[in-house]
């Protein structure tokens, strides 16, 4: 790799997603990042060249195709701001009052989140892992070691990238707990819709996909431009998702809108794309109040005779006892227009125009990922909104659901699936068993209470939908254990073990995507969790300082996705999908190192580096990464270095690919779902038999609101129970319009955006919670005033932004914003996450609900604000930076 | 001379232009042409957002706006020895240099577009990017512009773009800028037609908006919406008549945009 040459471009994948976005150029000069800009591909090959790569799509002589400019993430293109925040960890961080060895004395676990840190040097840090990963192994056996942050949202690398380097270094030397990555974008569909039209995309993600292409979406969008009327948002604000990949979306819309599709955006908040196009109609809807909707949309397609009935006759069992329900036979109570509105807050002649433009319009839905989606008893929603995409005859003309995985454009010849990379170099341990795993849902739970149990792995893709019928149990069985793990051996041709594995609690933790606290569930009690003896190591590898990492006893500095040599591109959610060359645009911040160097750093302390890296150099491996995939038969490693990029050719016939869900549409004897009977199943037998007495997900899909947990509910977050006399609003924690979930959280350019933050009257810059006018007004709660945002769970703070946006009865807090401890439970980051319930989506269903939950607000006082400033004063005089926010210098002391 | 053509309907709000300016100058120093813009709290390009309507009919306008590159651009008689001129392309450029502690060219720029940098006591503002136009840079226009995934922004020779039915911000002020705009916000009347009696939306009602002088007709759609804009701020008859009713409401945009949510027919 060539040394600091004056004014370098380097083509790099930059999308926080982690599956690589646009080809992003950045221009470098001795060392450091000029800028930051979308390529311009026709700089690296002609049209002529690209012309076999690009698709076109044409709808009345108006054709849209793939620019040559391509379009960043906008997250990307303020990146600049992240590779040098003043968050940046630049050296390994040790926690002042915190000495290895397991000993409570020294260990001061309760002073995690409110203790500094000391910069040491990487061989310190390394002699801390070493030592204290033997001592955890010999003191309770490798399993006591939670490797925490499978899969998942990421900066976007290949070689380098973390999310499971942890696991692989650790099941080198004898193994590990595994936190399995629940099915964070897909909940409803996951624990709900899969039980109806089988396992869907990437066989186990939920939302729908045919099996017979491998689990792969090819040629939705196609379909919709060509033969859809309507596009229905029912979960999802595709200009602002899109921004963990790319910009693509907001071309597709403009070309959407110019050739006259119609479009609906149902949600409680008037989201990022609903309010900028003149086109988009918005419904607004009380959180977690879909199923209502859906209930009562059905009440009008089945009375008036309206639905597909003759496709409901064909591919689906059950509709009968479903109808039953909406009409009122099972429980007296119909669920009429009326009935719905009572509960959706939606008009009934909404509701009835609704149904009707549904069936009678070639309609689509999308979904990307949001809203009810990720509610308490998410699996409702997300089988009521299947429900309804099947009664408009799912996979006909026009009628699909265009959804996170379903998003590519024609199919490339080298496509092995819609989501994989062309090339994989990647070494992560992801979508492994282990002889002790934990869904990354209950973390908290099993350190609190040393045992739980639970259902399904319940890992989010590639695996089939009975898994939900396994019981799983921590700690794990031995004889379970030696069993899976003889299985694996097997499988792989190892030599296969004959001792069960020595299983205990987990003592240490190891996290490469320190976010628990502000992605997952539960938030302040996986605070609790971090600050009890039991966890007596924490350790994370991250870029930046900030949350899970303030919990941490040692932090490992890593690389940002721009200092590394890696051979990245796209996989999804691009206009284009692409292989990639991207070598390091600049120096390396701090001492940092990326997760996969940091692995081989630990394992070279055990004698062990050999046998991950094979003794080859980083240059060795980027190229065995692309001699090794089908990338070779169209174009040769030097080019690939020298362009910095390849846009493989697509299929000939790629037009010719059935779209989506038509060959079941078409055929369903031939093009079968995964399903028991391979058909829709409105009633799931296989509920039935499983779970005969789960009332919170029974066989068919129904208006779910729970209640006290005396009476065995598992939640009590809607408007119908008894907590909502406490706690009367809902809260929609959807994600920010300039996050990435936690992502980018300090990038001061966006800070600066007056929708981004409020500032407070002490300058602080407050995450906004947005407020109907007149539930502002019912608590005299102003505009840019503080406002205490909370529930029996904790207190976050935030900033009051009234705004027309939202439906009464609601507020929106958007999710990621950082963790910035006052005093346990109390917090100033405005972290929504942290107040989310800790229970997970129902009984049995161990996913999370992280919005449509009851919270309450309230303006806080100079009263309160004072007394918290003389009782915590060191949580009030942290550094603070008018661009950035907290940095490492609240958190960093001299030695 | 060269200028900006804004294309503020296709705007969706994404930030990209005003990202892409503090890309270039946060952290670079481009002398002669500017020193560094600070990391926050300046905006040489900004999307000027605005909500609008009334739920559910909500809308928000995003508006990026950079500086005028005004014709008559105050900013020049207000520095003094020479201190902010105009280039022979037409861009008008604060000089890093001469303009020290001259605060008074921040003062004059009615749009708002000239920013004081307190740590190196200069004016600083969009320089149209010309030390791309002019240097060895890898691209040729300004940053906004590249950064745009949807090409709002336009730049370039002023005779060359398309200025037909353009409009300018604020021409009152008489500065003549060199930045253009379609697309920018009139006020709108929008609603949801139903009859109260079988709760049912009213599909093909005519709606009708005069103030006297102009008159705006619409129909209602299968979702009984009816969405007028590009109206003045004035006070309006709005006429609905549509299954078999007739309602006349009076409405003034004289404030603000009216969204007039459910409307029943009776």
């Amino acid at each position: 790799m060539s040394e600091k040459e004056v004014y370098t471009t380097t083509v790099q994948s930059i999308a926080s997603g982690g599956t690589g976005g646009e080809p992003t150029a950045v221009d470098s000069k001795d060392g450091k990042i000029v800028r930051i800009r979308p390529l311009h591909i026709d700089e690296k090959y002609t049209h002529e060249e690209l012309a076999d790569s690009m698709w076109e799509l044409e709808v009345d002589g108006k054709k849209f195709r793939p620019e040559y400019k391509a379009a960043p993430n906008y997250m990307a293109l303020a990146y600049k701001e992240r590779v040098y925040s003043k968050n940046r960890v630049m050296k390994p961080l040790k926690r002042v009052d915190w000495e290895p060895g397991g000993d409570p004395a020294t260990m001061n676990a309760a002073n995690r989140g409110k203790s500094k840190f000391v910069e040491i040097s990487w061989d310190e840090a390394l002699d801390i892992m070493e030592s204290e990963i033997k001592r955890v192994i010999d003191q309770y056996g490798p399993y006591s070691v939670l490797c925490i942050g499978e899969d998942g949202h990421r900066e976007s690398k290949d070689l380098h990238a973390g999310g499971g380097m942890h696991m692989t270094a650790m099941n080198l030397l004898g193994g590990y707990t595994r936190e399995t990555r629940t099915p964070d974008s897909v909940e409803g569909w996951y624990w709900g819709a899969k039980h109806f039209w089988g396992s869907g995309f990437n066989r186990g993600g939920g939302l729908i996909a045919p099996p017979q292409n491998g689990y792969s979406n090819y040629n939705v969008v196609k379909d919709v431009t060509e033969n859809a009327d309507l596009l229905v948002f029912d979960a999802g604000d595709w200009e602002l998702t899109q921004n963990y990949a790319s910009m693509f979306f907001s071309r597709l819309l403009k070309y959407w809108e110019e050739i006259g599709k119609e479009f609906v955006s149902v949600d409680p908040f008037c989201n990022y794309t609903a309010v900028c196009h003149k086109t988009f109609k918005w419904i607004p809807i009380l959180p977690n109040t879909d199923a209502a909707l859906d209930f009562g949309a059905m009440y009008v397609m089945i009375t008036e005779g309206i639905y597909d009935k003759e496709y409901i006759d064909t591919h689906s069992i059950g509709f009968d006892k479903v109808a039953d329900y909406v009409l009122g036979k099972e429980d007296g109570i119909p669920k009429t227009p009326e009935w719905a509105s009572e509960r959706c807050g939606i008009p009934p002649h909404t509701i009835k125009a609704y149904a009707r433009n549904l069936c009678k319009k070639r309609a689509s839905h999308v979904h990307y990922s949001s809203g009810s989606i990720k509610t308490p008893y998410s699996h409702e929603p997300g089988r009521t909104q299947a429900y309804l995409l099947a009664m408009q005859g799912m996979g006909k003309p026009g009628v699909q659901q265009l959804h996170l995985e379903a998003t590519l454009v024609a199919k490339e010849k080298l496509a092995e699936s819609s989501t994989r990379p062309f090339s994989l170099l990647n070494h992560c341990r992801m979508f492994y068993p282990s002889a002790q795993s934990l869904p990354r849902t209950a973390v908290a739970e099993a350190i609190r209470n040393g045992h739980v149990e639970w259902y399904g792995s319940p890992c989010i893709v590639y695996v089939p939908t009975d898994e939900q019928f396994k019981k799983f149990t921590y700690p794990g069985d031995p004889k379970m254990g030696l069993m899976m793990a003889q299985a694996m051996a097997q499988r792989a041709g190892l030599p296969v073990p004959t001792e069960e594995p020595r299983i205990n609690p987990v003592h240490m933790l190891w996290s490469e995507k320190p976010c628990n606290m502000n992605c997952w569930n539960g938030g302040f009690e996986f605070q609790d969790a971090i600050r009890s003896d039991e966890v007596e190591f924490f350790v994370t590898n991250h870029q930046w300082m900030e949350n899970d990492s303030l919990f941490a006893d040692l932090v490992l500095p890593v690389t940002t996705c721009l200092e590394d040599d890696d051979t990245m591109g796209a996989s999804m959610t691009v206009g284009m999908r692409w292989a990639g060359y991207t070598p390091h645009a600049c120096d390396r911040v701090g001492v940092s190192k990326s997760d996969w160097e940091i692995a081989l750093e630990v394992l070279d302390r055990f004698g062990k580096r050999e046998e991950l890296d094979l003794g080859m150099t980083t240059d060795q491996w980027l190229e065995y990464g692309f001699t090794n995939s089908h990338l070779t038969t169209e174009v040769d490693w030097d080019t690939l270095v020298e362009k910095g990029l390849y846009y493989p050719k697509l299929e000939e016939n790629w037009r010719d690919e059935l779209p989506g869900m038509r060959g079941f549409y078409e055929d369903p004897e031939n093009f079968p779902l995964d399903t028991p009977s391979g058909k829709l199943e409105f009633y799931s037998q296989a509920l039935a038999d499983n779970f005969p007495d789960d009332k919170e997900r029974q066989p068919i899909a129904k208006w779910i609101t729970g209640g006290p947990a005396e009476e065995g509910w598992t939640h009590d977050e809607s408007l119908w129970g008894e907590r909502c006399k406490k706690y009367p609003l809902l809260v929609t924690a959807n994600p920010a319009r300039f996050r990435v979930h936690v992502q980018g959280d300090d990038i001061a350019w966006y800070r600066e955006i007056e929708t981004t933050k409020v500032k407070g009257p002490d300058g602080y810059l407050y995450e906004p919670v947005w407020m109907a006018p007149e539930d502002a007004e019912a608590r005299g709660i102003k505009s840019g005033d503080i406002v205490k945002v909370y529930n029996e769970r904790g207190i976050i703070l935030t900033g009051a932004r009234i705004s027309q946006r939202i439906t009464p009865g609601s507020v929106v807090v958007a999710k990621g914003s950082r963790v910035d401890p006052i005093a346990p439970h109390i917090d100033r980051g405005g972290a929504i996450n942290l107040i989310s319930p800790e229970a997970t989506v129902s009984k049995n269903c161990k996913g999370f609900a992280v919005t449509g939950y009851l919270i309450e607000a309230e303006k806080l006082t100079q009263e309160e604000y004072d007394s918290w400033k003389k009782d915590y004063p060191e949580a009030f005089d942290r550094a603070y930076d008018a661009g950035q926010g907290i940095t490492r210098d609240a958190w960093v002391v001299e030695a | 001379m060269k200028g900006f053509v804004i294309h503020a309907e296709k705007c969706m709000g994404c930030h990209a232009c005003q990202i892409g300016c503090k890309d270039e100058h946060c952290g670079n120093c481009w002398m002669p042409y500017t020193q560094e813009q600070p990391e926050s709290g300046q905006f040489w390009m900004k999307v000027n957002q605005k909500e609008r309507g009334q739920r559910p009919q909500v809308k928000v306008s995003y508006i990026p706006v950079p500086c005028q590159h005004c014709e008559n651009a105050p900013c020049i008689a207000a520095g003094k020895d020479g201190a902010v001129y105009r280039r022979d392309d037409g861009l008008v450029i604060i000089d890093p240099v001469k303009s020290k502690g001259q605060k008074q060219i921040v003062k004059s720029c009615p749009y708002g577009k000239i920013f004081w940098n307190e740590e190196l006591d200069i004016p600083q503002k969009c320089t149209g990017c010309a030390h791309i136009l002019d240097g060895d840079e890898p691209l040729k226009v300004p940053r906004c512009m590249d950064n745009c995934p949807v090409h709002v922004i336009e730049f370039g020779e002023l005779d060359e773009l398309d200025l037909e039915g353009t409009e300018v911000l604020h021409p009152e002020y008489g500065t003549k800028p060199h930045v253009y705009y379609t697309g920018l916000p009139k006020r709108f009347i929008a609603g949801t037609v139903f009859t109260p009696e079988d709760e049912e939306i009213v599909e093909g009602a005519t709606i009708t908006v005069t103030n006297g002088t102009d008159t705006y007709t619409d129909t209602t759609n299968s979702w009984g919406d009816f969405w007028i804009d590009e109206l003045a701020e004035d006070e309006w008859t709005v006429t609905i008549e549509g299954a078999g009713k007739e309602k006349t409401l009076t409405v003034s945009t004289v404030e603000e945009d009216r969204g007039l949510g459910d409307i029943a027919l009776v």
